[in-house]
């Protein structure tokens, strides 16, 4: 058997192995140790089985990943999201679908200090959704609203997401935090037209609330400070110069901590929570990077990336067919698989095609971050969508799903767009020379 | 008693994180406004780093908090305590020979004398954590075999 088939072969089995409901991290290790030993040998796979999980741990460019996550983590004990939602709420005041509209403004802020969608979307269930209905919204819309808004979380710089791609793609974080940051923009601004059209659609899903007086508007805007901080230790400092991503994180999670102490909002309790919460976070995802690196060394060596890119040379697919095959492939996989392990078990495989074909890897890193947000929402396993619904059990899940369906088509919509001007993402790293 | 345990392991990982930020930022400090950096930052960095990324892996077992994909749940119910058990097993097969493998190579390092960059501190205790995390688990994913489902 050739090792290219012995590399396919690998995929399949990991796929099946993750279908069977084994850990992911468990079933990257498992098949990555014994693909490599039967493509070079067991000598040589047992010796990389107990390197790489070393060589990771004491990678100093994945401390950035923790932090990112603490800083969530205390943000969201620290009762931030409540504020930007009051903000956000003060700006939107009066429109139709308002307390929508402010829900995803809010989230594309808290996403410029949080890292993760799945703690964004949690968060502000909690906040949004029951002021939401209170105002008599349609539930399902509301839910919908939240869950799709999450996902800006892990679009809009800091992203732990493009930390991780940062890794494993090779590639420089600052460069891609800033490619980053226009498409999240940009998605933001289609997910208020999108909620914009689909209350004039249906104006029953989303009754009128009266506008808030001016004083209160503006006491409600003070809040944007602490963001405002954040945001500039968090993403600005880096391209100051003053730190690297890793210290800019550790500083934005003190920074954060500082802040909540200061406003008494934060409890040692609370800070204590934050640190456990990341704590256990981390050491299930750095799992599941393992196991990604294990595999990844037995699909380097297989040669599988350069078999896949010969033969789609030779069989003279134009980049953008090749290009739209790898979108369906993302949005297959997002139906089951969570984002993270998407991008560790793809990228590997199909980053050496898709530069070969001619797309810039900083792009793709977008691209990819922006698929995995539509698998975030997408049935039937939309993570987001879970834990609303488990934070609000009286809402039905297919009630959720239809209410993401509209912000969905905005999701495709930046996908279009970013394939048609790449400079959305391309354009603001060369502004700061990277 | 899992829960304790499980507990237990976080607080460790959690210290950890905790001590890189602080470590960070008295660095950031130092450097802008004394001009004096902590000397070695990055090696203090990463060897709390091994103690954040594999000290609450143990924990991760007894909280079944790994990710697994589980759409397939409904149409077979009864297989999934059977699945769960057969995961299990296959995490402490994979544990047991990535604890074997890393022990060895951290004893050529330990017989070889690495030690890191600028501080010069034996890359040996590097390993500890890892070990210590990947053993730990290892014994965590044995005890799930066996355990009741807690949720039935």
């Amino acid at each position: 058997m050739s090792v290219g088939m012995i590399g396919l072969l690998g995929v399949i089995a990991l796929l099946a192995a993750i279908l069977i409901r084994i850990p992911i991290g468990v079933a990257l290790a498992g098949v990555g140790v014994l693909g490599y030993a039967a493509a070079d040998g067991w000598p040589k796979a047992l010796k990389m089985f107990g390197t790489v999980p070393f060589e990771l741990a004491s990678a100093y460019s994945l401390s950035v990943v923790p932090l990112f996550i603490l800083m969530g983590a205390i943000a969201s004990r620290a009762n931030m999201s409540r504020e930007l939602f009051d903000a956000a709420n003060a700006i939107f005041s009066g429109l139709r679908g308002a307390l929508a509209s402010a829900t995803i403004g809010a989230c594309a802020a808290f996403g410029a200090i949080c890292g993760s969608s799945i703690a964004t979307a949690a968060t502000f269930s909690k906040v949004a959704i029951p002021e939401m209905r209170r105002h008599g919204y349609e539930p399902g819309f509301a839910a919908g609203a939240v869950a799709s808004a999450g996902t800006l979380g892990i679009l809009i710089p800091p992203s732990v997401m493009l930390a991780i791609y940062a890794v494993v793609a090779e590639q420089s974080l600052p460069k891609l935090f800033a490619a980053a940051l226009i498409p999240g923009l940009v998605l933001a601004l289609l997910f208020v037209i999108t909620v914009t059209i689909v209350t004039r659609l249906n104006p029953k899903i989303a009754p009128m609330v009266p506008p808030m007086p001016t004083a209160q508007r503006l006491a409600a805007a003070k809040g944007l400070w602490k963001l405002v901080l954040l945001f500039f230790f968090a993403v600005v400092g880096i391209y100051l110069g003053w730190f690297s991503p890793t210290e800019a994180a550790g500083v934005a999670a003190f920074v954060a901590m500082v802040i909540g102490f200061a406003t008494r909002q934060l409890t040692i309790r609370g800070l204590i929570d934050a640190l456990m919460e990341t704590a256990y976070a981390t050491a299930m995802l750095f799992f599941i990077v393992v196991g990604a690196f294990i595999f990844s060394r037995f699909v380097v060596l297989t040669q599988l990336p350069n078999h896949l890119s010969n033969w789609v040379t030779t069989m003279g697919f134009s980049p953008l067919l090749v290009l739209l095959a790898i979108i369906a492939l993302f949005i297959l996989l997002g139906t089951f698989l969570e984002e993270v392990s998407t991008i560790l078990i793809t990228v590997p495989v199909l980053l050496p095609l898709v530069v070969k074909m001619g797309y810039d890897p900083v792009w793709f890193g977008i691209m990819v971050t922006v698929l995995c947000t539509i698998g975030l929402i997408s049935p039937p396993t939309g993570l987001t969508v879970f834990v609303i619904q488990a934070q609000n059990t009286d809402i039905p899940v297919t009630r959720i799903y239809r209410g993401t369906l509209p912000f969905l088509v905005a999701d495709f919509v930046l996908v279009a767009l970013l394939i048609a001007i790449p400079s959305m993402a391309l354009w603001l790293p060369t502004v700061f020379k990277m | 008693m899992r829960a304790r345990i499980s507990r237990f392991c976080g607080w460790l990982a959690a210290i950890c994180l905790a001590g890189m930020m602080l470590v960070t930022v008295t660095d950031v400090v130092m450097r802008h406004l004394l001009g004096k950096p902590i000397r070695g930052v990055v090696d203090i960095v990463e060897l709390l780093l091994t103690g954040a990324f594999f000290l609450a892996l143990p924990a991760a077992f007894f909280r079944e908090e790994h990710i697994v994909v589980d759409v397939l749940d409904h149409k077979m119910p009864r297989a999934v305590i059977w699945l769960k058990r057969l995961s299990a097993l296959l995490a402490v097969v994979v544990l047991t020979v990535m604890a074997w493998q890393g022990y060895k190579v951290a004893g050529d390092m330990a017989m070889f004398g690495d030690v890191t960059s600028d501080l010069s501190w034996p890359k040996v205790w590097y390993w500890i954590p890892v070990l210590a995390g990947i053993i730990g688990g290892a014994i965590a994913a044995a005890v799930m075999m066996f355990a009741r489902d807690e949720r039935q």
